[in-house]
């Protein structure tokens, strides 16, 4: 796991940083881009963030009707760590979300104590994971020099890693039940970065590019709409994908090691 | 033009002194495309802007340009062509010119560029590489791609379908299409600009009768492969693609004549500064080598003259593709409204 975080951050704390993209929940800050010398502000935050939602859930023990579930959110939405893990480790990002929601939704719909302890156990494991993995972002954005503005576009293997963390930002947002953003960004990547390498891709495997056009037009648009389904689902969905993109990048890769030079 | 007279005619302007030897010895060997070898070595600093396009293939080009050159420091600056044409637009009215060249894949973006008065007038050597329909003066066309109308092979046969687009209208044939692509609104660019705005809703309007969306253009012509619909409306490439994917795809090509429904469409490059280097650049983009390297690996269609086309296509001779200035297929606005009036986007 560990391994896995660390190539998966590799990836996105070089992409982050090289853009800026536009995030759902406002203004990013400057703190990502010195991520760094903010950690010991994180790891504050983060303790006040669970010790807060450790209150709202005693208080629902305690005395349901105290109880204010909002307030994990609003805390959530307050505190600079949410745009430091939202750039740089979306899928645990999702995880967050989808263990606030856990414990909201819990206490919202008065179900057993024991069940919203699980939601907030779940949460807490998140958000310390999350810590981790932007101190592991940190260190790679001390080592890794921001891209110039010369260097070449991506290759058909580099943008379907693109497409890959776009997908984790689907769940994300799934997750933060933004499903106008979700939506549009399956619509967008398809659009702006699927489409454009499938024509390759569709040279190596015809059936995986016909699987894949099925999951971007049909299954996962479906699965987002109305936000019925649990996060989950969702998430089972777009790790079906995550599958079948790794072995078109493998593909991709190979095709280009065979082809011809140019002179 | 045949090529004697080209020479003739670069002779008699002086314009032959600008190429060594060698390669005017190809420019007259008919058929053959100037060699990479033939040309003189780039050096000295070079910005490039390049609108993306096939999936990495023209930034290996570059990098084969690179590596050829170790002199030559090329920088590039990637983005979406109708934006780094903007940009360009934007340097130029503020006085500033970063980059030397712009590689589009849209050919409507350099003649964006062009109107605004950008780019240099292109030295007769390059502007008559290619056939009288795709010849420019301020830029030169690199790769092209054709429309074409994928079929299902075992619902139709080749003689069904009209080798007329608009009568398509009048066919009972279902088709699939991908209205919201820039491809296709091209296509129905170059069709408003040949028959006129009214036939071109009356055609719309009769097709989407029997149409059924996709998203994409590889989308339509996986769709045509599995009989969802008769044909459908795509360049060239996806189908060669698909068949090279999966080579008993039930989906062959047919080709309309001399209308929109074969318009053949190019990537292009524009010398945004008249510098040696930066003419030289454009010449490496037209040698043999990178014209068949993009035909082979891209299934793009070689724009200088002489050169073969990508496998699966027939002979270029007997294509005929429509003559229209592809730089008006950027006047996209009136396509978009009349699509939207007829309800297909």
């Amino acid at each position: 796991m560990k391994r896995f975080l660390s190539s998966m951050l590799l990836i996105t704390a070089c992409a982050a940083f090289q853009a800026s993209p536009a995030y759902a929940n406002g203004e990013i800050g400057e703190h990502v881009n010195d991520l760094e010398a903010h950690i010991d502000d994180y790891t504050g935050e983060v303790r006040w963030f669970l010790d807060e939602a450790d209150t709202i859930v005693d208080r629902y023990e305690s005395k349901p009707e105290s109880a204010d579930p909002a307030k994990l959110i609003e805390n959530w939405e307050a505190v600079d760590f949410h745009a430091a893990i939202e750039t740089s480790f979306v899928p645990v990002y999702a995880s967050i979300w989808q263990g606030i929601f856990g414990v909201h939704d819990g206490i919202k719909q008065g179900k057993p104590v024991a069940e919203v302890r699980e939601q907030q156990q779940a949460l807490e494991e998140a958000m310390w994971q999350a810590l981790g993995a932007v101190k592991l972002a940190a260190k790679y954005q001390a080592e890794q020099p921001v891209a110039s503005d010369t260097s070449l576009a991506a290759d058909p293997v580099a943008t379907l890693s693109e497409v890959r963390e776009q997908l984790d930002r689907v769940v994300a947002k799934y997750a933060e039940r933004d499903l106008e953003a979700a939506t549009s960004i399956v619509h967008d990547t398809y659009a702006t970065r699927f489409e454009g390498v499938e024509g390759a891709l569709i040279e190596q495997d015809a059936a995986l590019v016909e699987d894949l056009e099925k999951d971007f037009n049909v299954t996962l648009p479906l699965r987002i709409e109305g936000g019925k389904v649990p996060v989950a689902e969702v998430k089972s969905v777009v790790e079906a994908m995550q599958v079948k993109l790794e072995r078109a990048q493998a593909l991709l890769r190979e095709a280009e090691q065979n082809r011809r030079s140019v002179f | 033009m045949r090529r004697r007279n080209f020479l003739q005619i670069l002779a008699a302007a002086g314009a032959l002194g600008a190429l060594p030897p060698a390669a005017l010895r190809a420019l007259a060997d008919e058929g053959a495309g100037v060699s990479v070898e033939q040309l003189p070595p780039l050096e000295g600093d070079l910005t490039l802007y390049l609108g993306r396009g096939e999936g990495g293939l023209y930034e290996n080009v570059l990098e084969a340009i690179r590596q050829r050159n170790p002199k030559l420091n090329l920088r590039v600056r990637t983005g979406p062509t109708a934006a780094l044409a903007n940009t360009i637009v934007a340097e130029a009215r503020a006085g500033i010119s970063r980059a030397d060249l712009f590689w589009a894949v849209d050919s409507g973006a350099l003649g964006l560029v062009a109107e605004e008065g950008g780019g240099h007038v292109l030295p007769e050597d390059i502007t008559g590489q290619f056939d009288p329909l795709f010849s420019y003066p301020k830029w030169a066309p690199v790769s092209g791609r054709i429309r074409t109308l994928p079929f299902n092979t075992e619902r139709l046969t080749a003689d069904r379908v009209p080798d007329d687009i608009m009568a398509l209208a009048d066919s009972d044939l279902s088709v699939g299409w991908a209205p919201a692509y820039a491809a296709f609104q091209s296509f129905i660019t170059a069709m408003r600009l040949l028959e006129g705005e009214q036939a071109t809703g009356d055609w719309l309007r009769a097709v989407s009768r029997r149409a059924r969306n996709y998203a994409g253009e590889l989308g339509v012509v996986m769709g045509v492969e599995r009989g969802e619909v008769d044909l459908g409306f795509a360049n060239h490439y996806y189908t060669l693609r698909l068949k090279s994917g999966k080579p008993d795809a039930k989906v062959d090509l047919a080709f309309t004549e001399k209308d929109a429904g074969c318009l053949l469409n190019a990537s292009g490059v524009m010398a945004l500064s008249p510098s040696d280097t930066a003419i030289n650049f454009i010449r490496y983009l037209l040698t043999r080598e990178v014209q068949s390297y993009l035909a082979t690996e891209a299934y793009e269609i070689p724009m200088a003259r002489g050169m073969g086309m990508p496998p699966g296509l027939p002979p270029r001779d007997s294509i005929h593709p429509p003559d229209i200035n592809l730089t008006r297929l950027a006047d996209l606005r009136p396509t978009l409204d009349l699509m939207r009036d007829v309800g297909v986007l």
